[in-house]
């Protein structure tokens, strides 16, 4: 498999070199505005500052496993059943899995700094952990032995039905009484309270992110198609093989 | 024996979307279920007007409370900190066994847990459970008002 891994071109692009580029120099300004520009909070201090790293890597998490499900659902529902929408999928998945890693670890972080505490079993936690325990499980289907048909079928469902948790997972600070904070920016009200350089940070952080996501999903799915054709490859060397002993003996 | 190839019976084309409309609803089902009638069960706190009228909320048992330090009550002696919790015009005396340290202040939401002891919420753990608004520090304003959460509350 590395011989046909080798032999075959780099995985990156003009399209990907320049999203790369792109999502360096933003994720530059991130740095230096959350760092040194934004001003501290009123009440949180310098702690705010994980806020630029904190909600951008959970927004790319929702955004990632609703590009999951929605390129699940092309391959279910197309005639083809073309592998690409399979490949983007598990790609969008593992990407947005180290994102919720991210958004658990900084949030526990600031968690210990404002509440008092790295973790608790309220609702908008729990519901995140859960996300995150379900799509490491989706990951795990994807890795179950069958051909990649049935990966790409086994792994769709999972998918579609994962979802459905996301919303949950926003609106369990509506639903129910957590210790989170409800939102700030996705308020039903409408109505941002939040300085203007901390929003604009914000924002910066969040266009870097989905710069990173963009370019980390390029490149995984297509790392996904080179496996797929070494797999196939050295599938059809085997069956070569095997034909060729039974033809001397 | 008869090797010739047999005439393959009429496959039924297969219905693509009827598992997908089948997990949608059994999500959604199971989204109706725990927003509408958990909902008790997952609350993380009662607040302070709640206390034994509530439902899980009795006054016997280990409670999370939440409501807001109110100004001019906080005092710290003894290695103790108690302060007038309020929410929604009904408040209730809390001591709690330390220094909370970090951002706890006046005028800022809290959770506290313990229990209701002689008219007394006797507290071994108190959270602070901070707003969404994001403000930034503005040193003359605090100077005046002595608490940065009072700052925010007055505007």
């Amino acid at each position: 498999m590395s011989q046909v891994l080798q032999r075959t071109s780099p995985t990156g692009t003009r399209t990907t070199k320049v999203i790369g580029a792109l999502a360096l120099l933003v994720m530059a300004w991130v740095v230096v505005s959350g760092l040194i520009l934004t001003p501290q909070d009123v009440v949180q201090g310098e702690s705010v500052r994980i806020m630029y790293v904190h909600v951008p890597s959970a927004w790319i998490a929702y955004l990632a496993f609703i590009f999951t499900a929605v390129a699940s659902a092309s391959w279910l529902i197309s005639k083809k059943h073309s592998m690409g929408f399979d490949r983007f999928a598990g790609a969008s998945a593992e990407v947005g899995v180290m994102f919720m890693a991210i958004t658990l670890i900084t949030g526990s972080l600031w968690g210990r700094l404002t509440w008092g505490e790295f973790w608790q079993w309220d609702p908008r936690l729990t519901t995140t952990a859960f996300l995150f325990v379900t799509y490491v499980g989706y990951l795990a289907v994807r890795r179950l032995e069958g051909s990649v048909e049935q990966r790409a079928r086994r792994s769709a469902v999972v998918a579609m039905l994962a979802v459905l948790e996301i919303p949950l997972v926003h609106f369990s600070v509506v639903l129910w009484r957590s210790l989170h904070q409800g939102a700030t920016v996705l308020n039903p009200n409408g109505d941002v309270k939040m300085d203007d350089l901390m929003l604009f940070t914000l924002f910066s952080g969040v266009v870097g992110f989905t710069l990173v996501f963009v370019w980390l999903v390029l490149h995984r799915q297509r790392t996904m198609l080179l496996v797929d054709i070494a797999n196939r490859q050295g599938l059809d060397a085997a069956i070569a093989a095997r034909q060729t002993e039974s033809l001397v003996k | 024996m008869d090797l010739s190839p047999r005439a393959s019976e009429p496959s039924r084309k297969p219905r693509r979307w009827l598992p997908i409309i089948l997990l949608s609803l059994v999500g959604v089902g199971g989204i109706v279920i725990v927003t509408q009638f958990l909902t008790s069960a997952i609350d993380y706190y009662c607040n302070v007007d709640e206390i034994g009228v509530r439902s899980g909320c009795e006054e016997s048992t280990r409670l999370r409370v939440q409501g807001t330090v109110e100004q001019g009550s906080l005092q710290k002696s003894d290695g103790k900190t108690s302060f007038v919790m309020t929410f929604n015009n009904k408040s209730i005396d809390v001591v709690y066994a330390g220094d909370p340290g970090g951002v706890f202040q006046e005028c800022i939401s809290v959770v506290a847990h313990g229990r209701m002891i002689d008219s007394t919420f006797e507290s071994n753990r108190i959270e602070v459970k901070h707003s969404n608004e994001y403000e930034e520090k503005n040193a003359d304003r605090l100077d005046s008002s002595g608490s940065a959460a009072c700052s925010q509350v007055q505007g």
